[in-house]
């Protein structure tokens, strides 16, 4: 049930498991290039969130994705349900507080956090630099509102479940990134009004943070906070550019990763 | 000579579109921006130059475009209809719709991302308009369904606290019935009260089985196949007999064989649709109530004559408070049918109905052995 809820697929062989997820605005496509380099020699395990991709929608519940923990939560299930021990989770963007709540709360099941532009706090508060004003972001919420009609039309077929005909899935417009309109604009909430800077002291496993040059998102001072707040973690500027190095520069983050496990 | 058309110029046809041209370089600095979209947003094409592309949108948009558009564009090569809003360099906004496709080289690697942009301050209201009022009527209709709920519960408390009364009275008209010395006129009066009391039974049942069957509880059996079903029918016909003592009621029950039922259920379908043979047949033709088994069902079928059901009525017959044209004395809640079909249901068995002009009539079947 987890791993259908989850859309979960399992590829590549190896003693250690290395889990993808991705963050708000796509699926596990995103993934994709960067996870294919691992198949030689790990037990490679992509997912998608509940509300994203292929995930069951059916399974979408605004009380239980009223905060990130419901993610973490999810994660924490697939591990179970896989047996992992000593894993690899790598995250991007706001999966990569995801991971760190789900290592937090299941000790033992990850040992390695790879975090691809993380942030803990999005949003400016005293002395802290999330980025993002409170103003900024009610406007994105606005905007997401906005462009639902857009979004719903655009990303019907996808949603309204043409999972059993794969063959759809290459000529359907947008079947990429396929999002619910309007659980993209709670989890958007939930992502963006999130501060999980408390917990960071929690982290055991080792962690890597991976940052961007130019993020809009996850700026560079938000990925050295994290960095100083995380004890056993080490910190890696990388030449790619935006927020999703995973597509623009899958070679250097794979790479990064591999030099890290 | 002079006649002949000005050919196209291309230059002028890329700067001066009645549309908006951008591209991308592979970082997502602009690269190329043509005069429309400069003036649009206030600006020349190349101050726009080496910009990066999320300075011309509004915050809302950057967001979007690097979690969601950015990635998408990296997987399948083109985005359609994008909504947007660019930001004129004062700081107003100008809603666009913009279509977006990656320009790759021959080993597929991305050289520029080109964006069409389509000024759409008309559509976009529209299309605001629309969600506005969409997320008006959810929230009308969930007001409806909430009145519909806290009817539905009204309904069953008001059928629950009406039995209370109904059963003093019922006591009371016994002791007089049984007790009291009464003349004959009072006789007369106090069967006709017994009569009266039956039928407000039979309706306060209906509606708590509606109420039960709507607020989610459903109709519950306690189906009993060791009992005989025959004599329960004999007093359904009994008590209907004394109501309508008037009408004629032809009855014929055979049935050999054990019915795994609900018989208290069965009983109170009989009711329901004799009681409507009564109320809307003819009254000068008799009413046939015949049940019989046939080794792997049961068949229970009511018939009156008179009019016929028009065929247009005849698919909201089981519907709730569904009535038919009757006289004002006898409208009932128009619950009767729907609890009868709720029973057939409940039994694992199905209604019928067949209306003429020579008979209507009404056909329970369900499996023995339900």
């Amino acid at each position: 049930m987890v791993l259908q809820r989850n859309n979960v697929v399992i590829s590549g062989e190896g003693l250690r498991t290395i889990l993808f997820s991705h963050g708000f605005g796509c699926d596990q496509h995103m993934w994709v290039q960067v996870a294919r380099t691992f198949e030689p020699d790990f037990r490679v395990i992509l997912f998608d969130h509940v509300g994203a991709g292929q995930s069951d929608l059916t399974a979408y519940s605004s009380a239980k994705y009223a905060t990130l923990q419901g993610y973490a939560d999810d994660v924490v299930e697939i591990g179970q349900n896989l047996g992992l021990a000593d894993a690899i989770f790598v995250g991007h963007s706001v999966s990569a507080m995801i991971g760190a709540l789900a290592s937090i709360k299941a000790p033992g099941m990850f040992s390695e956090l790879v975090m691809v532009g993380p942030s803990p706090c999005y949003i400016d508060s005293d002395g802290y630099i999330g980025g993002f004003s409170r103003d900024q972001v009610l406007e994105l919420l606005d905007f997401l509102a906005d462009n639902h009609l857009g979004w719903s039309a655009a990303m019907a077929p996808a949603i309204m479940g043409h999972a059993d005909r794969p063959e759809l899935g290459t000529t359907l417009e947008n079947s990429f990134c396929a999002t619910d309109p309007e659980i993209a604009h709670e989890f958007a909430k939930v992502t963006f009004l999130s501060d999980n800077r408390a917990d960071l002291s929690s982290i055991a496993a080792r962690t890597l943070i991976l940052q961007c040059r130019e993020d809009i998102i996850a700026p560079q001072c938000v990925g050295e906070y994290v960095h100083q707040h995380i004890s056993n973690s080490q910190f890696l500027l990388l030449n790619a550019t935006g927020h999703c190095p995973n597509l623009s520069a899958p070679d250097e983050v794979a790479a990064a990763i591999r030099a890290f496990v | 000579m002079s006649d002949r058309p000005p050919a196209e110029d291309f230059e002028d046809l890329y700067e001066n579109a009645p549309c908006g041209y951008l591209s991308l370089a592979r970082e997502g600095h602009i690269a190329k921006a043509n005069k429309t979209l400069a003036d649009w947003v206030g600006t020349s094409s190349e101050a726009l130059v080496g910009t990066p592309f999320h300075a011309i949108l509004t915050f809302g948009g950057r967001i979007a475009y690097e979690t969601h558009l950015a990635p998408l564009l990296r997987l399948q090569g083109f985005v359609n209809e994008l909504a947007f809003d660019l930001l004129r360099s004062d700081g107003t906004k100008i809603p666009i719709i913009a279509n977006a496709a990656e320009k790759r080289d021959a080993d597929g690697r991305h050289c520029f991302t080109r964006i069409t942009l389509f000024k759409a301050i008309e559509r976009r209201s529209y299309e605001r308009g629309l969600i506005d009022a969409r997320d008006q009527a959810q929230v009308a209709v969930g007001a409806g369904l909430e009145t519909a709920a806290l009817r539905e519960q009204f309904i069953a408390v008001l059928g629950h606290d009406l039995r209370n009364p109904l059963s003093a009275l019922a006591a009371g008209i016994g002791l007089l019935d049984q007790k009291e010395p009464l003349s004959e006129r009072g006789r007369t009066i106090v069967e006709e009260m017994h009569g009266s009391i039956a039928r407000a039974n039979a309706l306060v049942a209906n509606l708590l089985d509606f109420a039960r069957g709507r607020l989610g509880g459903g109709l519950t059996l306690s189906r009993d196949a060791d009992q005989p079903l025959t004599p329960v029918l004999e007093q359904v016909l009994t008590e209907i007999r004394s109501i309508a003592p008037e009408r004629e009621i032809v009855a014929s029950f055979v049935i050999a064989e054990p019915v795994n039922c609900d018989r208290g259920r069965i009983a109170q379908l009989a009711s329901n649709l004799l009681s409507n043979a009564v109320a809307h047949g003819a009254a000068d033709i008799p009413i046939r109530i015949a049940a019989t088994t046939d080794g792997s069902s049961l068949t229970l079928s009511v018939s009156n004559g008179g009019a016929a059901i028009p065929a247009g009525a005849r698919e909201q017959l089981f519907q709730p408070f569904f009535r038919g044209v009757v006289l004002s004395s006898q409208q009932g809640l128009g619950l009767g049918l729907f609890i009868v079909n709720e029973i057939a249901k409940a039994h694992g068995g199905k209604m019928t109905v067949m209306s003429t002009a020579d008979e209507t009539r009404f056909t329970f079947s369900m499996p023995l052995v339900g």
